[in-house]
């Protein structure tokens, strides 16, 4: 029974809490949100194939972005509501930070699980998402290369190249890790409100109200400014509330990637960074609650 | 000289009321000390603060007002949880996963890890009777085998102080008896036991000192042998001798100046009363 050396921060215990937190969502049987992504994805591209290929592949990429970015960001707001109050109530937090585990590795292991869960289901959605895209393309290539029998090769391989060209390409790519990124973001979020939420549906309400108002921010900022300038007062104002209400209108970069557009390395690298920081802050912030927080 | 296992001293808590200028005071200047080895019970009825005293002592809850400390360290301090464990009152443990999946994520909290650990978890789940019920989900176990899972992941770390918040609360008379006899088993292995009830029969079979919390307030406190001897009276309990001995007893004490205040025939208690009963029935 000898006491053992106890570490301040210890990466054992934080994969412990990650990985048990994604074995819950698991067996929670959130997966089942692929599913309804692939229906999306088969459905759509059944109605689209009278579609010209410019416009198909466009379509299937505004279709599975879109609803990709959708399901990442419920899943990520649904899977963390829960984590917290549910160990609250049923006071299986007791038996876990009476252990020797502090409570900044307890939110970490959950929020960890969560961005590892969201991870996987965007890694799915994605393969998904290029197999349906890969598939469509060598349909419409071997239908082009029908429809061109007898064409000179030059034409036949100019046509070849714009229908992959407007297929996969790996500018979607930074799209999609984006849309990883905005729901990372959004279940730090879902974190930290839950820290001083009374239940899981509190704490979903309150993100969905700041996600709306953090895609309707960007409007109401340029409108303010040109309309009452550009003091310092102002700029300190939405500094502030920007760190209460992300600019989620930064992380919709898919826009550009659907029409085939690459997202500039600098801004890419740039948005992942305000991610970052976001994650991080929110992280902080939810432990600084918690760290008080009577159990 | 030796820290205690557990020393708490001017302990107070005061709770806000939400939304009105009230407080309430849980726990009121609770001084008491649990020696290595020994089985304390903290008594009392519901709401006098027994939670909140155990909750502070684990740091779960930070005191208004004084400290507690288990082995000389504030419990505050994460690291004096290496030598704790704690099974609180009804827990509900993650249904999702079964009793050695629990048992291998409490273990991997502690830092244990490899065949240590899956020695232990096979260790326990034998001490606490779960064997053959190790690989099955948590959301098919009885009230009764949650307690003695929730007791093996206290014990996962071999902790040298075990704080049980009510662990026999809603677990019928054999259950009961399974965890009283667990907890004796761990003070012979020198384990120090601080466990709260309402239960005053089992407290009094396991306990070596007791403390009495009312409103907040600890009221008596002291070793179970001295609280509960009655000092200027005298109990004989006598098995056969002739039928006149009875009066024969009482002329002699009469003689001596004494008065024989009560005459009765020993009494068995509900508890063995109802294992009697019920046990063979089981087996049959």
């Amino acid at each position: 029974m000898a006491v053992r050396q106890h570490t301040a921060f210890s990466f054992g215990r934080v994969r412990a809490l990650t990985l048990n937190t994604l074995t819950e969502l698991t067996r929670m049987k959130v997966f089942y949100v692929v599913l309804i992504f692939a229906l999306i994805l088969i459905g759509g591209s059944a109605f689209m194939a009278r579609m010209s290929f410019q416009q198909e592949f466009q379509v299937l990429k505004d279709i599975a972005l879109g609803a990709m970015n959708i399901f990442t960001s419920l899943l990520a707001i649904v899977a963390t509501a829960r984590l917290l109050p549910q160990d609250i109530e049923d006071r299986t937090v007791y038996t876990i930070l009476a252990k020797p585990v502090s409570r900044f590795e307890y939110l970490l292991g959950k929020l960890a699980g969560v961005l590892l869960l969201l991870a996987i289901s965007v890694i799915v959605m994605s393969a998904l998402f290029f197999a349906v895209l890969y598939l469509r393309e060598q349909s419409v290539l071997s239908e082009t290369n029908r429809q061109l029998a007898g064409s000179p090769p030059d034409q036949i391989t100019d046509a070849f190249n714009a229908i992959r060209a407007s297929a996969f390409n790996t500018n979607l790519l930074p799209g999609v890790a984006i849309i990883y990124m905005k729901a990372s973001l959004l279940a730090s979020l879902t974190l930290f409100i839950s820290t001083f939420a009374s239940s899981n549906i509190f704490t979903t309400v309150v993100t969905v109200c700041v996600y709306f108002i953090g895609h309707l921010e960007a409007t109401a900022r340029e409108f303010w400014l040109q309309s009452q300038g550009t003091g310092g007062v102002a700029r300190l104002l939405f500094a502030v509330i920007a760190l209460f209400f992300p600019d989620f209108q930064l992380f919709n970069l898919v826009d550009d990637v659907v029409v085939g557009t690459a997202i500039p390395a600098a801004l890419f690298f740039k948005t992942a960074a305000l991610g970052c920081l976001y994650i991080a802050t929110y992280l902080f912030l939810a432990w600084a609650v918690f760290y008080r927080k009577e159990l | 000289m030796i820290e205690p296992a557990v020393a708490v001293l001017n302990l107070t808590k005061v709770f806000p009321v939400p939304f009105r200028r009230q407080t309430v005071t849980a726990v009121q200047d609770l001084t008491l000390s649990v020696a290595a080895g020994q089985i304390y019970g903290l008594l009392g009825p519901n709401g006098s603060g027994k939670s909140t005293t155990l909750k502070m002592i684990l740091g779960l809850v930070s005191p208004t007002r004084g400290t507690a400390k288990i082995f000389g360290r504030d419990s505050r301090d994460v690291a004096s949880h290496e030598a704790v464990g704690f099974l609180p009152e009804s827990p509900y443990f993650y249904k999702y996963l079964s009793g050695e999946e629990t048992l291998r994520f409490y273990g991997q909290l502690c830092g244990l890890g490899g065949k240590t650990l899956e020695r232990r978890i096979a260790e326990l789940l034998g001490l606490v009777g779960l064997t053959s019920a190790g690989g099955r989900r948590l959301a098919g176990y009885s009230k009764g085998m949650l307690q003695r899972i929730g007791l093996a992941q206290a014990l996962v770390q071999e902790p040298s102080l075990v704080i049980l918040d009510e662990p026999t609360a809603g677990v019928d008379p054999a259950g009961a008896r399974e965890i009283r006899d667990l907890i004796l088993a761990l003070k012979q292995r020198g384990i120090t036991v601080l466990l709260s009830s309402h239960l005053l029969s089992q407290v009094q079979d396991i306990c070596d000192r007791v403390g009495i919390l009312a409103g907040g307030v600890l009221v008596r406190e002291g070793a179970l042998d001295e609280l509960l001897t009655i000092q200027n009276q005298t109990e004989f309990i006598v098995e056969g001798g002739p039928p006149d001995l009875d009066q024969r007893i009482d002329r002699v004490i009469t003689e001596c100046g004494g008065q024989l205040i009560e005459h009765r025939r020993p009494r068995t208690s509900l508890e063995c009363l109802f294992l009697d009963a019920t046990q063979p029935r089981e087996k049959e």
